[in-house]
């Protein structure tokens, strides 16, 4: 149990250096436009105005960023709550993801803010009418939470006994609050898109937008765990559990119907049925949000045959991931109304880079300490 | 808004520094404590108001002077830096006068702040940089303000704006000259001193509704009969008055239901509920589940996982 | 142009005493009033040193009080602007003419009977009571105009009174007064409204006219010579800047009207009369109205006399977006060619590996089967 697992060879990785070092120099170019960000301006990095002054940082980094770091609470409610230890082995690696995915929403709040050197502001002034209030606070927590739950690994790895002992006691409460925590701010994430409504394209318009925004999020949260696994396994030479991975895709079939029933019902209740046929870029994004990116891949994951074939469960996974993007974009940047937008090469930069930097993290985590490790 | 919200925020704060001190023992104990505007958004339906009759206004763009004197802005710049005509409302024109022409008809508006009853940006803004003066102004801390911009993506009538050039940028936006004293020394507004024909004026809200009411009744052919701000969106403390209908001078058509209760069901009722029910939720599985693993490991004494 | 001095331009400058070259330079000027490039300077000049005939011109006055005549030859010296006034025949004008009774009376008619001759008309037409408000050698009014204007090339009205029916017009109108324009439809008819008009304008006009054959371009709706009457007052009065930072005369003799701030509050018909007196002023361009601390009171509009001379007028010739933004103009940042090329090539990108993956998904499909059941 608390032995010390050797750290995983990864044999294949060393074999290409080439990416590393990609990876590397696009990390790197982002630190730099950061820099130039924050001596210069949002002004001068961003193609942001006043008609329209969310763009893709908060849309991409944040919006979706913490969707698809819904794994982390969706598998710790699974493994430590709900008592299923056999998905234990993929515990690890689903929570080092999404830590790693709320450090880059928070860098990219951080960035995206106007002073980021009063990013403790929320600790200090609060209105606490405010959906944002809530979502700032619930990722500081929380990303601290992941945090101390990614730490038993670190300690484990450095051998801190002591400390590890400590963060293990806490470990159950922490997992509670991750869970109370993330449904808390994924839902508040739609909430945000509520007070903001007259910017919301119609179809997507609706006052139920938290509650779809968290059952999606859980579902995403399934798939990107099922993706995690599989990307650990190719890459560092380990099986994919492929019956637990069967096991989650039928239950984000069962959470992407519920999601599809309360989005039809919200779509009618709304009235937001008449932009169904309006034209436009919006409307065949909604289809290929809700046929592509729901409806398929829900059915795809109840046949059983695909559940237990390891690459179609991994591509399903990949279309359920999408399709959560496509709904966070549709409702966020796409189908957000305001003047004319296109990121500026700086902005993609620090979105890349901070992808990049989060990618050479987990390789050298993984590496280095126990996250694949069977043994418990 | 009211009784309800204050409760919410007791129960937020227990809850805010139960959170808090699992973590951040001492953030989160100066979160519930030192927090400076967070107590409770009061709206001040029957405050201080500004009439604007366009079909008096001559287009003579005193108020808009008026205002960048008694403001301080400076003055409008181009995308290249020199110096030119606002177009719109920015981080540098709090007010400024728009023209509506067709081929039948035209009119001028001067678009600013509606200062809300119950604006959608102080509810917005997480830290409480944006509040509603006793003058019943909306009015802006820049002290507190940290850049998120949801006020500006919140507005239903996108009037806050951003410094974008700046370094260290605010949000800029007409504040009914509360920043610059006017009102606390019993001074009208800059705009409506300015003006030379009458077309802005500023008292009580009841007051200058009954007055609008008043000029509607007494010229039914020269007014659209309504007036823009009365009930829109909960109403405002900018009132309007036109001979154009309002879409054309670039207003939205709104309801009368305000902002902020868009989001009275899921913050006021949601986050609690989720913070009480997941707790228990979890708590509860987590027991109950953990109990059932037991009895089988006794019965099997293996570990279930290979 | 040699020496015999056959020309009419150059005998009018040899009895003058004025230069050829200042000749030239007013042929530049009026190029400039009529609002044409200073090479028609040149044309001008040289179509005016053929004329070898003068024009015929019957000069109407009807309910006047020949201010405009008094407008149109006062000249505080011999000017350039006098050999124009040599290159027409002023065949009939009552004030100015030697003859009188009918002996005048046969003179124009002897005009009207060769015909090709200029009509200008000043002052108003009665038509109230059989028109016997105004009558000369026992005909009324109207019927001299029709007589007058039968063979006529062209009308000109000089003056509100012949153009809109200024004074005599004005409310309760008691002669029935009459413009010229109610009057004559089958004759091309240009108004220079004024009270009076101004004397440059009438020049302008003789000189367009001998210059290339036709009156200069007007407006359809109120024959105004578009050169003089295009612009607004407003739009080039040295005050505009006291407008536009509302500093506004509030009281005769008051601190601004000594700083020569904007008349606006004092009834200044500016913002609502078309005419070129900001340009080219009046007394030999010494000065105008509003230079001399009094609002225009928009004499050359229809009706002018109607409005209260000290009250505010209602602002209605304003066009977007030259003066004023215009409703529905939202701040927009110009969108840069590399913002467009780096989220293209990253949409691309994102694209493209999404329909890789799909195609590549038979191929790789049955390997992963094979996997699978080698797994659990």
């Amino acid at each position: 149990m608390t032995t010390i697992v050797k750290p995983v060879n990864a044999r294949r990785s060393i074999s290409i250096p080439w990416g590393h070092i990609f990876l590397w120099i696009l990390a790197t170019l982002g630190a730099v436009v950061a820099v130039y960000r924050l001596f210069y301006g949002l002004g001068a990095a961003t193609n942001l105005s006043d008609g329209r002054p969310w763009g893709l940082w908060i849309s991409f980094d944040v919006v979706t960023g913490v969707a698809l770091a819904a794994g982390g609470f969706t598998i710790g409610f699974i493994v430590k709550i709900l008592h299923l230890k056999r998905f234990y082995p993929i515990l690890r690696p689903t929570i080092l993801t999404a830590f790693l995915g709320y450090v880059i929403a928070a860098s990219s709040v951080v960035l995206d803010i106007g002073l980021p050197w009063r990013i403790w502001h929320p600790l200090v002034y609060q209105n606490f009418h405010s959906p944002m209030l809530e979502v700032a606070l619930c990722v500081m927590t929380y990303t601290t939470v992941l945090a101390l739950e990614v730490s038993d690994p670190f300690f484990e790895g450095m051998g801190w006994k002591s400390a590890k002992r400590v963060v293990e006691v806490f470990m159950i409460p922490l997992m509670v609050l991750g869970v109370v925590l993330s449904t808390m701010h994924q839902s508040s994430l739609g909430t945000l898109f509520v007070l903001a409504s007259k910017r919301v394209f119609g179809l997507w318009k609706t006052g139920y937008l938290p509650l779809l925004f968290f059952i999606s999020a859980v579902a995403v949260g399934l798939a990107m765990t099922i993706l995690e696994a599989n990307f650990a396994a190719s890459a560092y030479d380990m099986d994919a559990e492929q019956d637990l991975l069967g096991d989650l895709g039928l239950y984000a079939a069962w959470v992407l119907l519920t999601y599809l029933v309360i989005k039809i019902s919200t779509l009618v209740g709304s009235g937001g049925v008449r932009d169904l046929w309006s034209g436009g870029i919006n409307n065949v994004l909604y289809f290929v949000e809700v046929i592509g990116g729901i409806i398929l891949p829900m059915i795809l994951l109840f046949i059983p045959s695909i559940r237990k074939s390891r690459k179609a469960l991994f591509r399903t996974a990949w279309i359920v991931v999408l399709g959560v993007v496509l709904n966070r974009l549709d409702v966020s940047f796409f189908g957000f109304a305001g003047t004319p937008y296109i990121p500026t090469w700086m902005e993609w930069a620090i979105n890349i880079s901070m992808i990049s930097a989060a990618i050479l993290f987990y390789d050298f985590f993984v590496r280095h300490f126990p996250i694949f490790n069977n043994e418990h | 808004m009211g009784n309800k919200t204050l409760d919410r925020r007791e129960f937020l704060k227990i809850a805010g520094a139960s959170v808090g001190g699992l973590l951040l023992t001492a953030g989160g104990a100066a979160a519930a404590e030192s927090s400076k505007t967070g107590d409770g958004i009061k709206s001040v339906p029957n405050g201080y108001a500004m009439l604007y009759d366009a079909t008096k206004c001559v287009g003579c763009r005193a108020c808009q002077t008026a205002c960048r004197e008694a403001n301080h802005t400076p003055p409008e710049l181009d995308v290249t830096g020199n110096y030119d005509e606002p177009m719109d409302l920015s981080g540098d024109t709090w007010t400024l006068i728009k023209l509506y022409k067709d081929p039948s008809e035209s009119s001028f508006v001067k678009k600013q702040c509606m200062h809300c009853i119950d604006p959608a940006c102080v509810t917005a803004c997480p830290l409480g940089a944006l509040h509603i003066t006793p003058e019943g102004a909306v009015a802006y801390h820049q002290d507190i303000c940290f850049g998120c911009r949801y006020c500006m993506v919140a507005c239903p009538f996108e009037v806050p704006r951003y410094q974008w050039r700046s370094v260290t940028p605010y949000i800029q936006k007409c504040d009914f000259c509360v920043s610059n004293g006017r009102l606390e020394h019993g001074e009208t507004p800059a705009c409506v001193v300015a003006c030379p024909t009458g077309a802005l004026k500023f008292g009580t809200r009841p007051e200058l509704l009954s007055e609008a009411h008043e000029r509607i009744k007494k010229e039914t052919n020269t007014y659209v009969d309504h007036i823009f701000g009365e009930h829109e969106a909960g109403g405002t403390h900018a009132l309007y008055l036109s001979a154009v209908p309002f879409e054309k001078l670039g207003f939205p058509k709104l309801n009368d239901t305000p902002y902020p209760a868009k989001i009275t069901i899921p913050l006021d009722i949601g986050v609690p509920g989720i913070i009480v029910g997941m707790t228990t939720f979890a708590t509860g599985t987590y027991f109950v589940t953990g109990r059932k693993e037991e009895r089988t490991k006794k019965e099997e004494t293996h570990d279930n996982d290979s | 142009m040699e020496s015999n001095g056959r020309s009419l331009v150059e005998k009018s400058l040899i009895a003058r005493g004025i230069s050829r070259r200042d000749f030239f330079k007013y042929c530049a000027l009026v190029a400039g009033t009529l609002a044409l490039p200073t090479s028609y300077g040149l044309r001008v000049a040289e179509a005016l040193e053929k004329k070898s005939e003068r024009l015929p011109v019957i000069w109407l006055e009807l309910q006047d009080c020949a201010g405009c005549s008094e407008s149109f030859t006062r000249a505080a010296k011999p000017s350039a602007a006098d050999v124009v006034l040599d290159l027409i025949s002023l065949n009939y004008h009552e004030t100015l003419m030697a003859t009188a009774g009918t002996q005048a009376e046969k003179l124009r008619e002897d005009t009207i009977k060769v015909g090709g001759y200029l009509v200008i008309v000043e002052g108003a037409i009665p038509s109230s009571e059989g028109d016997i408000y105004c009558t000369i050698g026992g005909k009324t009014a109207e019927q001299i105009l029709h007589d007058t204007v039968k063979n006529a090339v062209a009308v000109v009205s000089v003056g509100s009174c012949s153009s809109f029916g200024g004074l005599p017009k004005t409310y309760p109108n008691p002669t029935g007064a009459k413009r010229v324009m109610d009057l004559v439809k089958d004759k091309p008819i240009l108004n220079l409204p004024g009270c009076p008009v101004n004397a440059v304008n009438i020049t302008a006009t003789l000189v367009h006219f001998l210059t290339f054959g036709k009156l200069p371009a007007i407006d359809d709706k109120l024959h105004r010579p578009l050169f003089a009457y295009g612009s607004l007052i407003h739009n080039n009065c040295p005050r505009r800047g006291h407008f536009n930072r509302g500093k506004f005369v509030r009281e005769w003799g008051d601190e601004g009207h000594k700083k020569g701030w904007c008349l606006y509050k004092m009834g200044c018909k500016g913002p609502v009369t078309f005419s070129n007196c900001p340009l080219v002023k009046w007394n030999d361009s010494v000065s105008w109205p509003i230079g001399s601390g009094h609002g225009c009171i928009g004499c050359t509009e229809p009706d002018f006399w109607d409005h209260p001379l000290y009250l505010p007028v209602k602002i209605q010739e304003v066009s977007p977006p030259a003066f004023y933004p215009a409703v529905g103009v939202e701040t927009e940042k110009p969108i840069d060619a590399t913002s467009v090329a780096v989220t293209g090539a990253i949409a691309g990108a994102i694209l493209g590996a999404v329909g890789a993956a799909a195609v590549t998904k038979n191929r790789h499909s049955k390997d992963g089967n094979g996997q699978s059941s080698g797994e659990s």
